[in-house]
């Protein structure tokens, strides 16, 4: 059972790599070969999906240990990563679900995307897809959660970016990826932080080792891990990057943001369980988002026209719910919730273009009565609250803008500072030139060539000179005159707008930063 | 004390690409030269492969020692020698040699046999600093590297202002040679205080010299600067945006692949002066995480793919940096090899962009657009070589990076979340830019006629991203070479 348990996520990954490699190469092209693609993706997982079907079945019978190890994949001092799957409790049972739902799912993209453009493409990110989320619930240790959970969001961008020439897929795919990067990044600062208190980066383990936590360490774990699921389930503040996830085909939306990687937020707190119970300021923080996001999405849900649209937005108020029943501990509650929600919105997202097909002709439904009464309230829901122009008036635009700065510092002062020899424009450029240097005339150059230099120390050796020289000219020779107080009044000049430039937002905001780093 | 080698085995590495540089500039017929060139260099990879295979993975201390006497009056020795950090180095410099001549196999139109004995040069004189173990020996090779770089941007060089990028890079690496002189001067002088045996400039020998505090404090400081401007660290990086716009791509794809600076500040810097490692190594861990975060804050905002590669490439030495300076084994151990990496990810990057230039002329942002609807396979393998260099799973990034962020995490709080930040800003600048260079409609009539990658470059790009995954499945394969290296030099820190 062992290796069996290991071919789960493993045979939609060696499907992927077929696939990719056989179309890179040119072997896997056209029409023609739709059938072998498919043939492959299809067999793959729905062996894979017998397979976890077994596992579920001798999970039921008791015969499965907790988990199984696969491989040691990494040995550092204490820190060694052995990766291993689950092979009991409510991983399992998610795991066999998801694969039901992806090899129904690989099942309908066949018919579905036929003779499209980007066939083997598609399927390629399925595959790998399938096997990146088989492997994110069943690893049994944080870093092989890890490359499922990675994984699954660069798949998800490959197909947000499946009609890659169009400019609004491109820009959503990218917007999104790099949204998720920030969920991702809290998640690599969880596992850090659980090997440094817990000395253990397996899921199972951490149940041991957990009553030895102080309050403030369960919270510091709680909060990163936290980010990475409100990130991944899009909950507030960072809802909006779901909607334009809907940009890639609707085979890939029902399978990502409706059924199965949605919830993969919520299944990363079925797994913190341990430590969030140690942690009541989290668990107090998920519930208030899950609160929040559930009522947002609901009005914004409400506006929305196309069916694409208003599913998403259910989805993600749903799922809010999901945070919410976390965050009180109603565990068992919320796993047969995420359960049942995934089954219902595969379903609804994969009947939703036959449904709008069907309701072609039926007129419009009403706005919903409390909007129709409430026009201004109605303009906010449209507008989604301004949620993603408040995020890049608050942090893309600023580090945008000291991008820019930073770019021109470096470019106009740096460079210079540590000095750049002269381009060729300056250097003999004409035969005149070379020939005025060679006769040592210096026909239209006031510059003293003699006290030229380049680079820092050059720069540095001419610039005390020419100061030199400039004191003693005005200052000993003439005395303090009209120039000493000129050239005070520009220092000072100088001096105020470097101040302004300082007291500008994102520098504040910048140097507050950087002494929060410094004092831990 | 050790067992010299039976056979010179360090040596004809050294001199066997030296030797075929003398072949390819003597040959008439420059078919013949490209011949011997690319010979030389596969059997330079095959030799240097030797080395790897027999290489005692226990043994933290130097292996295949060679000795001979090189200045009796100075005590300088001929002095070569491997260990486990420096081992891997040799195949990959080899490597990216092989790799760089089969690039620029057609690119070349003038003065082709120069530029390949050159190439050939360049490749001996680093292979001689990665194994050099005399600190007069590792000088001299240190500043051979200069003159093959100078004529090879000079002189082939694609931008209009070839001449002042290559006098530039000079300038620099001259200036960031006084101080690591002075401070080798030091040591010696220091030796013949403190031993009353004379000057000597042999590595293992000044390891075991103990050095006054205030002498140790100032020789750390001076060999930090010397080797901070090779890295390149911030505020000493300006000429490596300057070299990748004017030099030709395959020289900036190797001079981004071979990361000196910083490894001389893990072979010299911190082993010879550990106690002002401890107490100055904080200044060293800033520099980086600042080079970290704003060379990648400065790549969102470039436009040309060149000079974006330049800055990430800096933002990738920062973090390397940072987890030298965290002196943890996790930080060590994922800092090494994610120099390795780099010089792998970061060439052939910078390669493809070589391709790039070399079928539009350009490669400026305004020049391309909608590139994967034309050049499939060049799309794919950016998009391959730019996961890897974010760190994506699956790839050798993932395994480096985790280890650097968790190791420098251990260490201050402060420097893993550059790290992460750095990650995140890293992946947005080079999303960015694929965003808007090879997604979208095809606006430009040139790209149209784009050629896709031809066999040849199918080649040659395929054997690293082969590398990339399976370093990135099995990580242990790198580490273990490593891994007593790294136990010993952190021993000699750890008092």
């Amino acid at each position: 059972m062992d290796t069996l348990t290991s071919f789960i996520p493993i045979l939609p990954f060696l499907a992927a790599t077929t696939i990719g490699s056989l179309h890179l190469f040119g072997i896997l092209e056209g029409e023609r070969c739709e059938k072998t693609t498919a043939r492959i993706a299809n067999y793959a997982m729905g062996l894979s999906c017998l397979l976890a079907l077994t596992l579920l079945a001798a999970d039921l019978f008791g015969q499965n240990p907790d988990s199984v190890k696969i491989a040691h994949w990494l040995q550092v001092d204490d820190f060694s990563i052995t990766l291993s799957l689950m092979t009991s409790g409510f991983s399992v049972k998610l795991a066999t679900l998801f694969s039901v739902l992806l090899f129904i799912v690989t099942r309908f993209s066949i018919n579905y995307l036929h003779r499209e453009a980007g066939f083997h493409r598609f399927f390629f990110v399925l595959s790998l897809f399938s096997s990146a989320m088989l492997m994110l619930v069943l690893s049994a240790n944080m870093v092989g959660t890890f490359i499922g959970w990675e994984i699954a969001g660069l798949c998800s961008y490959l197909l947000i970016a499946y009609m890659y020439d169009r400019p609004t897929a491109a820009h959503n795919a990218t917007r999104v990826f790099i949204t998720n990067r920030i969920g991702d990044a809290g998640f690599i600062a969880g596992i850090s932080l659980s090997y440094f208190y817990l000395h253990s980066t397996n899921w199972l383990e951490i149940s041991h080792f957990v009553s030895q936590l102080s309050e403030q360490e369960a919270n510091l774990i709680a909060i990163c891990f936290a980010l990475a699921a409100f990130v991944k389930s899009a909950q507030l503040p960072f809802t909006p990057w779901v909607a334009r996830a809907m940009e890639g085909p609707t085979p890939s939306s029902a399978i990502f943001y409706g059924a199965v990687m949605i919830h993969s937020g919520v299944y990363l707190l079925f797994l913190i369980r341990p430590i969030l119970e140690h942690a009541p300021l989290v668990m107090a923080l998920l519930a208030s988002i899950g609160l929040l996001t559930a009522i947002y999405a609901y009005f914004v849900g409400l506006t929305q026209t196309d069916i694409k649209s208003s599913l998403i937005f259910a989805t993600s108020g749903q799922l809010g719910l999901l945070f919410l029943e976390c965050g009180l501990g109603f565990w068992q509650l919320a796993a047969w919730h995420l359960c049942a929600h995934a089954m219902v919105r595969a379903y609804q997202f994969l009947t939703a273009p036959s449904l709008l097909h069907n309701t072609h002709h039926n007129p419009i439904k009403p706005v919903h009565p409390f909007l129709a009464n409430h026009s201004r309230f109605y303009t906010y829901a449209l507008q989604r609250f301004w949620l993603e122009p408040a995020a890049d008036w608050m942090l893309t635009k600023p580090l945008l803008c000291l991008a820019a700065d930073l770019n021109y510092f470096d470019k106009q002062i740096v460079d210079r500072l540590m000095g750049s020899p002269a381009p060729t424009i300056r250097a003999i450029s004409s035969l005149a030139a070379a020939e005025e240097r060679k006769i040592g005339a210096h026909l239209d150059n006031s510059d003293d060539t003699f006290a030229q230099g380049s680079g820092l120390a050059g720069k540095l050796t001419q610039w005390t000179a020419a100061l030199l020289s400039w004191f003693e000219t005005r200052f000993v020779l003439r005395g303090v005159s009209k120039d000493a107080i000129d050239m005070g009044r520009r220092l000072g000049h100088i001096a105020n707008r470097v101040e302004q430039n300082l007291l500008k937002p994102r520098y504040l905001v910048l140097f507050v930063f950087i002494t929060l780093l410094v004092a831990f | 004390m050790i067992a010299p080698s039976p056979f010179p085995l360090l040596s004809s590495i050294i001199f066997l690409p030296f030797l075929g540089a003398i072949a390819v500039g003597v040959v008439k017929n420059i078919d013949t030269a490209k011949k011997i060139a690319i010979v030389a260099a596969s059997l330079e990879l095959i030799l240097t492969l030797l080395i790897l295979f027999s290489f005692n993975n226990q043994n933290g201390d130097f292996q295949w020692q060679e000795k001979q006497q090189w200045i009796p009056s100075l005590h300088a020795e001929y002095l070569l020698g491997v260990d486990g950090i420096s081992v891997l180095f040799l195949p990959m410099t080899a490597l990216l040699t092989l790799i760089t001549i089969v690039a620029s196999w057609n690119n070349v139109q003038n003065l082709t046999r120069l530029h390949f004995a050159l190439l050939l040069l360049l490749e001996s004189v680093t292979l001689g600093v990665f194994t050099a173990l005399d600190m007069l020996l590792f000088f001299l090779f240190w500043e051979a590297t200069l003159p093959p770089i100078f004529f090879l941007i000079g002189l082939w060089g694609i931008g209009a202002q070839r001449r002042a990028a290559a006098l530039k890079y000079t300038l620099y690496m001259l200036c960031g040679g006084v101080p690591l002189l002075f401070a080798i001067i030091l040591l010696a002088i220091n030796h013949a205080e403190h031993s009353g045996l004379g000057l000597a400039f042999s590595f293992p020998l000044l390891l075991k010299t103990a050095i006054p505090h205030d002498l140790q404090t100032l020789i750390f400081l001076l060999l930090v600067l010397g080797f901070a401007v090779k890295a390149p660290l911030a505020p000493f990086h300006t000429w490596l945006p300057t070299v990748a716009m004017e030099a030709p791509t395959q020289l900036t794809a190797l001079l981004t692949g071979l990361k000196l600076g910083a490894f001389g500040l893990l072979r010299f810097a911190f082993p010879l002066a550990p106690n002002a490692a401890h107490q100055y190594g904080w200044i060293v861990a800033l520099l980086g995480a600042i080079t970290l975060v704003y060379a990648a804050l400065i790549a969102l905002q470039q436009t040309n793919l060149r000079q974006l590669l330049a800055y990430l490439s800096i933002s990738h030495v920062g973090l390397v940096i940072v987890g030298i300076a965290s002196l943890n084994t996790l930080a060590v151990q994922g800092a090494v090899f994610q120099l390795l990496n780099f010089s792998i990810i970061a060439s052939c990057l910078m390669l493809i962009a070589g391709f790039i230039q070399q079928r539009l002329g350009s490669t400026e942002l305004v020049h391309l657009g909608g590139l994967a609807k034309v050049v499939p396979r060049l799309t794919v393998f950016f998009f391959l070589f730019s996961l890897a260099s974010i760190g994506m799973p699956l790839s050798s990034g993932f395994p480096a990076e985790l280890l650097l962020i968790i190791g420098a995490l251990k260490h201050h709080f402060g420097l893993g979340l550059s790290g992460l930040a750095g990650a995140v800003l890293g992946a947005a600048a080079i999303l960015l830019f694929m965003r808007r260079a090879f997604w979208g409609n095809v606006i430009h009539a040139p790209i149209q006629a784009m050629h896709d990658l031809r066999q040849r470059e199918l080649w040659v790009l395929s054997l690293p991203i082969l590398f990339v995954i399976l370093f990135g499945l099995c990580p242990s394969l790198i580490l273990n070479i490593t891994e007593n290296s790294v136990q010993a030099w952190l021993f000699r820190l750890a008092y």
